[in-house]
C-alpha cells in the first residue's frame, strides 16, 4: 500500500490516494479550515448493469431493470439495524444514489467522523435481504417512480434517450418500472451486491475536515478483501444512428419543455481529460450566455433562462443535450441546427475560444469550494481514469486547433433526436 | 482561520455586512432590497432584478455584459425574487473567482465590485425609462417562470397550500404577482419601482470571501451617495397563532402520484423565545430520517417516498408535504397527525430528542462550509435584534429540554389540508 501525494500548484490543493490490499481505492482531499467532512463510497454498478457473466461461467445472467436503484435502498438495512439509526448517534446526514453506472453512499458530519466512516464500511459490507424486507421496499420505490412520472423534466430526459438508443440500457428509468420491480427478490438482489460490491470495484472519496492516516487506518481494519472477481458486464450492440428524430409526450403542465441530444459513436473506453476540456469549450463558445445562438434564440422568445447544455457520456454512450422550456421547441431545435450547421463550417474562432477557455477553468476551479463537489468529481473521475488536477491543468492547457478537430466528431446534424413534452390537447383546442 | 462577520452602516436602513473568510476559492457579493408584499407593485418589484441584470449603460444589451462576465473567468451574475414572511425580497448578485487563480494576476473581485454598482445604479435608460425591448423580454421569461412552476406538482402543491392557509394575510400573495400583472407592466412601472426601491427598500448588501472589503465599501458609499433616502418601508409580518376552522381544499389533476400538503400554524415566530424549541419539535417530528413522520408513514406503512415537515419560522408555520396514492391520501393524513398527537404527548425517548439535536447542530456547523450558505444564514437575521453566529445556534438547541419540545408542540395547530388528486385508476 502505497500512500500517494497529488498536488496542484496551480490551485495550491493537494489530496493523497492509496490503493488498498483489497483493491479499494481510497481518495483523501483535506480542506484546512473546514467544520465538515464529506465522505462517499461508490460501487461502478448502476442501472445499465442488467446483464453479465460471473467469471468462469458462459451464462448470461439477466436481472430486472432497476435493480441497482432496490439495491441502495435495501442496503440501508443490516441484520443489527438500519443504517440511519446508527448514524443518528453520530448527527451525521446521510444519503445514498443510483446512477446510470454508479451507486453511492455517503455523508457529511461535523463530528465523530471515524465512527460515521465505519458505519459506512460496515453497512455496505452487510447485505441482509429478506422477503419480508424486500416486500416492504416496494410500496415505497413505486411511490419514488411514480413521483418520477410527473416530473417532466424526468421525462424529457428519458424520452430523449429512448429516442437517441435502440439497445443501449441506458434508456431504461434508473428506478426501473412497477412491472420490472415486481420481479426483485432477495436471490437477485443478493447475487448483484455479491458480484459487483468487491473492493477491488469501489472507490472511497472523503474531503473536508479530515486527517488522512485515519481514513487510511480505519479502511485497513474494516474492508475485507474478496476473492471473487467482479462479473464482466454486458452491453449490447449499439448503431451509431438514432431510433427517432423526434418524441414527444403530453402532460399537465403549463411550460413546454424539450431537450435535443446529438447521439455520438461511443467505444467502451472511456474520453480523456483532453478531449472532455475540448468539448466543455465547445459548447460553451457555442451556446452560452455570451453566444451569438444565445442571442438569437432569445430575440426569437424561444428560450429562458433555463436553457443549458450537458455533455452526458458514459460506458458506451455519449451524446450533447441541449436543454430548456420553450413555447416552440421545434423552432428552438431547428435554430440550433441551423447553428451547428455554421458552426462546422467556420470553427470557432479565437475570441470566443479565449473567453470560453476561462470561463470553463473558472467554474472548474469553484467547484473546489465543496467537499462534496470535490468528492463525487474525484469518484467519477476515478472510474474514468481520469485526474482532478490534471482535468483542470488540461482545460488551461487546450488550444484552439484541438477545439475546431474535435469539433468535426461532434455535433452531427444528421444524428440528432428532440423530444418535447407538451401541455395535454384539450377538447376545444382540437 | 474561520469566518469573522461584521457590519457598517452606509445609510439610513442600508447596510453592508462583511464575511472575511480565507478558505474559499470565489468570492461573492449580493444585494438584496426588502419590501412588504404589495398585491398592487408585486409584479413591477419582481421583475426588477432580472430587468437590472439584463444589461447596464457600460454594457447595453445581454451579449456583451455576458462577453464581459465570462471574460472574468465565468463570474456569474444572478437576480432572484423571494419571500420571507410577508417580505418579498430582490436580490442581484454576482460570484467571482479569487484574484489568486486569474492567470496574469488581473483583479476580479474590484471589477465585479463596479459591475454590480453599474447593474443596479446606471442601468440601461432610453427615453427617461428602462428600455422596452429589455421589459418586454423580461416580461415575457417572468411569465414562462410562474408556468414552470406549475410544471412542478411538488411545487404547485405547496404554492397552493400556502396560498389557501394564509389568503387573508399577505404572506398568500405570490412573489412574483399574478400572470395578468405582469402582462400589463410597462417600462414605467417597472422605472418608477426601481427608483422607490432604491429610495425607501431596507437594504442589504453582502461581501463574502477574501476580497477587499474596504475598497468594496468605498464604491457601494459612493454609489448610495446619490440617492436620497426616505423612510424606510416599513416590514412587519403578521402572525397568527389561532386557528378557528380547519381548510381543506382539493383539485383534480392528469397525475400519476397525489401530493398532499398540510398547513400548520406553530404559534411561534420571529424571535420568540421559544423559536429553537419549535425547530428542534419539527425536526423530531419530520425532518430528518430518523424523524417519526419518515419513520412511520414510509417506513412502517409504506405509503410514500417522501413525507418531511418544514418550520418557516419567519411566518410561523409548518408545513408536511407527501406524495401518495390517491387511495391512500386519508391514511396518510391520519397518521401524519397521528405522530403529531405522540410529540404533544411526550412519547418520545431521550435518545430520540438527542438525536434530533445532533442532526441539526450538524446542520448549523455545516453551514459554515459554504458561501451561500453563510449568506443566507446572516441575511435571514437581519430583522432580529442580533445576529447570532453558527455556533450560538448550536448552544441554543443543546439547551433545549423534552419539557419544551412538547410545549412547542402543543401549540402547533392544524390549518389548512390540502391535496392535488391524481385521477390514476384505484388498483
Amino acid at each position: 500500500m502505497i500512500l500517494k501525494e497529488i498536488k496542484s500548484d496551480r490551485i495550491g490543493d493537494k489530496y493523497f490516494f492509496i490503493e488498498h490490499e483489497s483493491g479499494l481505492k481510497v481518495f483523501v482531499y483535506p480542506k484546512e479550515g473546514y467544520n465538515s467532512t464529506y465522505a462517499i463510497i461508490g460501487t461502478k454498478y448502476g442501472s445499465i448493469n442488467t446483464s453479465f457473466k460471473v467469471c468462469g461461467k458462459d451464462e448470461v445472467i439477466k436481472v430486472p431493470a432497476g435493480i441497482a436503484h432496490y439495491l441502495e435502498h435495501k442496503l440501508f438495512e443490516s441484520e443489527d439495524g438500519d443504517a440511519f439509526s446508527k448514524y443518528a448517534k453520530t448527527g451525521a446526514c446521510a444519503n445514498a444514489y443510483t446512477s446510470f453506472d454508479l451507486t453511492c453512499y455517503l455523508f457529511s458530519c461535523t463530528e465523530k467522523f471515524e465512527e460515521s466512516l465505519k458505519i459506512l464500511l460496515d453497512f455496505v459490507q452487510s447485505p441482509y435481504f429478506t422477503d419480508e424486507t424486500v416486500e416492504k421496499e416496494r410500496g415505497i420505490i413505486s411511490q419514488e417512480i411514480k413521483m418520477y412520472d410527473d416530473d417532466p423534466s424526468w421525462r424529457v430526459m428519458f424520452n430523449l434517450l429512448a429516442a437517441m438508443y435502440h439497445n443501449h440500457p441506458v434508456k431504461l428509468d434508473i428506478a426501473g418500472s412497477i412491472e420490472s420491480i415486481s420481479k426483485i427478490n432477495p436471490e437477485n438482489l443478493y447475487e448483484c451486491y455479491n458480484g459487483f460490491y468487491n473492493p477491488s470495484n469501489m472507490v472511497l472519496c472523503v474531503a473536508g475536515n479530515v486527517d488522512p492516516d485515519n481514513v487510511f487506518k480505519i479502511v485497513n481494519e474494516m474492508v475485507k478483501k474478496s476473492d471473487s472477481k467482479v462479473p464482466e458486464c454486458i452491453l449490447p450492440k449499439e448503431p451509431y444512428n438514432v431510433v427517432t428524430d423526434r418524441i414527444e409526450q403530453h402532460f399537465e403542465i403549463a411550460m413546454p419543455t424539450f431537450q435535443l441530444g446529438f447521439k455520438e459513436e461511443a467505444k467502451d473506453s472511456r474520453l480523456t481529460d483532453e478531449q472532455l476540456a475540448q468539448t466543455d469549450i465547445i459548447l460553451q463558445s457555442f451556446a452560452s450566455r455570451s453566444s451569438k445562438l444565445y442571442k438569437d434564440l432569445m430575440d426569437e422568445k424561444l428560450i429562458n433562462d433555463s436553457f443549458g447544455y450537458e455533455y452526458f457520456e458514459g460506458t458506451g454512450y455519449a451524446a450533447v443535450i441541449f436543454s430548456g422550456e420553450s413555447k416552440d421547441p421545434d423552432k428552438a431545435a431547428k435554430m440550433i441546427k441551423e447553428a451547428v450547421l455554421e458552426l462546422h463550417k467556420n470553427g470557432i474562432n479565437k475570441e470566443d475560444f479565449e473567453r470560453a477557455k476561462k470561463l470553463v477553468y473558472g467554474r472548474n476551479v469553484s467547484m473546489l469550494n465543496s467537499a462534496e463537489n470535490i468528492s463525487n468529481a474525484m469518484m467519477n473521475l476515478a472510474f474514468s481514469n481520469r485526474e482532478l488536477f490534471h482535468a483542470i491543468e488540461c482545460i488551461a492547457n487546450t488550444t484552439i486547433e484541438q477545439v475546431n478537430d474535435r469539433l468535426k466528431q461532434q455535433l452531427d446534424n444528421k444524428n440528432s433526436s428532440l423530444s418535447v413534452v407538451l401541455p395535454l390537447r384539450r377538447k376545444k383546442d382540437e | 482561520m474561520k469566518s469573522s462577520f461584521s457590519r457598517f452602516e452606509i445609510d439610513n436602513g442600508i447596510n453592508f455586512n462583511v464575511i472575511k473568510d480565507q478558505r474559499f476559492k470565489t468570492g461573492r457579493i449580493s444585494v438584496t432590497s426588502f419590501l412588504p408584499l404589495d398585491s398592487e407593485n408585486v409584479s413591477a418589484y419582481a421583475i426588477l432584478p432580472f430587468v437590472l441584470s439584463h444589461s447596464c449603460r457600460k454594457y447595453p444589451d445581454f451579449t456583451s455584459l455576458n462577453k464581459k462576465l465570462a471574460d472574468l473567468y465565468g463570474a456569474s451574475l444572478f437576480a432572484d425574487v423571494g419571500k420571507i414572511g410577508d417580505i418579498q425580497t430582490l436580490t442581484v448578485s454576482v460570484s467571482f473567482l479569487d484574484d489568486r487563480y486569474a492567470f496574469s494576476g488581473e483583479s476580479l473581485s474590484s471589477q465585479l465590485t463596479q459591475l454590480l454598482c453599474d447593474i443596479i445604479f446606471d442601468p440601461m435608460i432610453e427615453n427617461g425609462t428602462f428600455k422596452e425591448e429589455n421589459v418586454e423580454q423580461e416580461k415575457r421569461q417572468l411569465v414562462e417562470l410562474i408556468d414552470s412552476e406549475y410544471n412542478d406538482k411538488r411545487v404547485l402543491a405547496k404554492i397552493r397550500c400556502e396560498q389557501i392557509m394564509c389568503e387573508k394575510e399577505k404572506f398568500g400573495i405570490s412573489r412574483f404577482g399574478e400572470k395578468t400583472q405582469v402582462l400589463r407592466l410597462t417600462p414605467d412601472d417597472v422605472f418608477e419601482a426601481w427608483k422607490r426601491v432604491l429610495r425607501t427598500a431596507k437594504i442589504e448588501i453582502m461581501m463574502l470571501g477574501d476580497a477587499d472589503n474596504e475598497s468594496a465599501l468605498e464604491v457601494f458609499k459612493k454609489a448610495f451617495s446619490k440617492i436620497k433616502r426616505e423612510k424606510v418601508l416599513n416590514c412587519d409580518t403578521q402572525i397568527i397563532k389561532d386557528v378557528d376552522n380547519i381548510k381543506e381544499k382539493s383539485d383534480e389533476m392528469d397525475i400519476s402520484q397525489s401530493k398532499l400538503v398540510m398547513g400548520f400554524r406553530t404559534g411561534v415566530a420571529l424571535m420568540d423565545p421559544e423559536v429553537i424549541a419549535t425547530r428542534v419539535a419539527v425536526s423530531l417530528f419530520g425532518a430528518t430520517p430518523q424523524s417519526k413522520l419518515f419513520l412511520n408513514v414510509r417506513e412502517k406503512l409504506s405509503l410514500c417516498y417522501y413525507c418531511s415537515a418544514g418550520y418557516d419560522r419567519s411566518k410561523g408555520i409548518m408545513l408536511v408535504q407527501s406524495g401518495v396514492e390517491r387511495k391512500n391520501i386519508d391514511k396518510a393524513k391520519k397518521e401524519i397527525l397521528n405522530q403529531l398527537e405522540e410529540i404533544k404527548k411526550g412519547n418520545f425517548t431521550d435518545a430520540e430528542l438527542d438525536n434530533t439535536k445532533k442532526s441539526l447542530t450538524n446542520s448549523y456547523r455545516t453551514i459554515g462550509d459554504f458561501l451561500s450558505g453563510l449568506e443566507s444564514f446572516y441575511l435571514s437575521q437581519v430583522f432580529d435584534k442580533e445576529f447570532l453566529s453558527p455556533e450560538q445556534f448550536v448552544e441554543d438547541v443543546n439547551k433545549v429540554t423534552k419539557e419544551q419540545v412538547i410545549k412547542s408542540a402543543n401549540m402547533i395547530k392544524l390549518d389548512t389540508i390540502y391535496a392535488l388528486v391524481g385521477n390514476e385508476e384505484v388498483s
